[in-house]
């Protein structure tokens, strides 16, 4: 059998035992739907869940490209002079311990309802593991190469591209992944709260209109979009990095 | 006339959570243009500080270090140095890590890579230019770490124990090959080893430190033709002063 797709195994049991607990009716039904309702909604809502769907990945786009952009530079440099590095460390553990939810009272006074509080939110949680992994990965490189560099009398710019970011590649994409996986978390949230469209808000619409199918539905759709971002970052990871092959152990 | 590499007086002392660590003490060393010089100890003894101060990589604590008649202030274009653990780029290929150091120089891409090419034919590597470093054997990438030293046609290799890691066999193969590249070249290398026989197959002049301060402790001249045989007379009389000058503990192998 291909163990590729081994990992579909506990969901499938997990299925089973939805199935089993609509079968011996647990919770009344309007409560706790059965698969195949569940399954219907999908057919049923298919416009409004893709249209939310679009909205929340949009906005994750957005807040993490924004977030990479600014972290990945600063980040670099950070790791590289340990003189920002002294001036930011305490900035930054103090910052990065703020879950972004807590924010969210404020991105609304500032920024009102719509897709700026929830980007400028996205942003924030997606910053921090960025600029952590970017600085670590910098960190980690092996001080010989720097020796080669500095012996061959090579300007910080051909530093920078040449030598210390590709070294902190691998250790960005790790930070990339999280940013996802965290931005992810924040928008279904946020549109709880703060926004008009997407998953979250579906979601929390379909609570009041007691469409419990539908949020079952939205929930499955917020877990395989969440699968998809990390499989499509680990293969990129796996494209941009092909050196690191028989370096490092694998981590698949 | 000068020497091509002098130091004059060289100490470095390192601040540690100990306290201060007198790593070298009143090194003076004179090297003429086309030798090939070893710095020969037991590890601990300084050798490498040696060389990485005369590669400018570090600078003195007290004393002066002079290489092509400048004083040392960062590292010199004449020198190129070789590590131990080869420095390769994995993110390059053979050709690109090659290539690095004319890079650096701010050399057209067309000149410096026409040149890597031929210093990869010269150390026979050029079916290998695509590759990366992880696909090569050790030998090979310290192949490449030489190759690449050579591209700026240095005057002075400096090499920091670069066939430490190997084993015996590809050691060997090896010496011979930078010996063969050291006469077509002419150019002087500095030779950091702990090994003694590594020592009497290359060197012109050997240079026995001692560690606890790293000091300077005898200077042996090895007039044996070349190439040399390891076990002969003339090579084990040579091999046996050098260990008696590195003292009881002995040099390895």
């Amino acid at each position: 059998m291909n163990r590729r797709y081994l990992g579909i195994l506990p969901l499938l049991a997990l299925l089973a035992t939805w199935q089993a607990a609509v079968s011996a009716e647990l919770y009344p039904p309007v409560l706790l739907p059965s698969p195949l309702k569940v399954a219907n909604a999908f057919v049923l809502y298919a416009p409004t869940i893709a249209a939310n769907a679009g909205a929340s990945v949009l906005r994750v786009i957005i807040g993490v490209g924004l977030a990479f952009i600014t972290a990945v530079p600063a980040g670099l440099l950070i790791g590289r002079y340990q003189l920002l590095d002294e001036i930011t460390d305490w900035s930054i553990q103090v910052f990065r311990s703020i879950p972004p939810i807590a924010l969210i009272p404020l991105a609304m006074l500032f920024f009102g309802i719509g897709d700026t509080p929830a980007i400028v939110l996205i942003y924030v949680s997606a910053l921090w593991p960025l600029l952590l992994n970017t600085i670590f990965g910098v960190r980690g490189i092996e001080r010989t190469l720097l020796k080669v560099a500095a012996s061959a009398r090579a300007s910080e710019s051909l530093v920078l591209r040449d030598i210390i970011l590709p070294a902190a590649l691998p250790s960005i994409f790790t930070g990339l992944r999280l940013a996802i996986g965290g931005g992810w978390l924040t928008v279904v949230t946020a549109e709880m709260i703060a926004v008009k469209s997407g998953l979250g808000y579906m979601i929390l619409n379909a609570q009041m209109t007691f469409r419990t199918e539908l949020i079952f539905a939205g929930i499955i759709v917020i877990g395989i979009i969440g699968l998809l971002g990390d499989q499509s970052i680990r293969r990129l990871r796996k494209r941009a990095c092909r050196w690191q092959e028989g370096l490092t152990v694998s981590e698949g | 006339m000068s020497a091509f590499i002098e130091c004059i007086g060289v100490g470095k002392t390192y601040m540690a959570k100990q306290g201060a660590v007198e790593a070298l003490r009143g090194i003076n060393v004179r090297c003429d243009e086309g030798e090939f010089v070893c710095l020969l100890g037991l590890s601990g003894c300084g050798k490498s500080t040696l060389l990485q101060m005369i590669a400018g990589l570090e600078l003195p604590t007290t004393g002066q270090i002079i290489v092509a008649g400048r004083e040392l202030d960062g590292p010199s274009p004449a020198t190129s140095i070789v590590f131990q653990d080869h420095g390769l780029f994995p993110w390059m290929n053979v050709l690109s890590n090659v290539a690095f150091n004319l890079k650096a120089r701010g050399v057209a891409k067309a000149d410096r890579v026409a040149r890597a090419e031929e210093m990869l034919s010269l150390t026979g590597l050029s079916a290998f230019a695509s590759r990366f470093p992880h696909e090569l054997s050790g030998g090979m990438r310290q192949r490449v770490g030489i190759a690449r030293a050579l591209t700026t046609r240095p005057r002075a290799l400096l090499m920091d124990e670069p066939f430490g890691a190997l084993d015996a066999q590809t050691r060997g193969h090896l010496q011979t090959e930078l010996l063969q590249i050291w006469s077509r070249q002419r150019t002087t290398v500095l030779f950091v080893t702990h090994s003694i026989d590594e020592a009497v197959f290359l060197a012109d002049r050997i240079l026995v430190f001692t560690p606890r301060p790293g000091q300077l402790a005898a200077e042996v001249v090895v007039d044996l033709p070349r190439p040399r045989v390891p076990g002969t007379p003339g090579f084990a009389e040579i091999a046996a002063g050098l260990r008696q000058a590195l003292g009881s503990e002995g040099g390895s192998e």
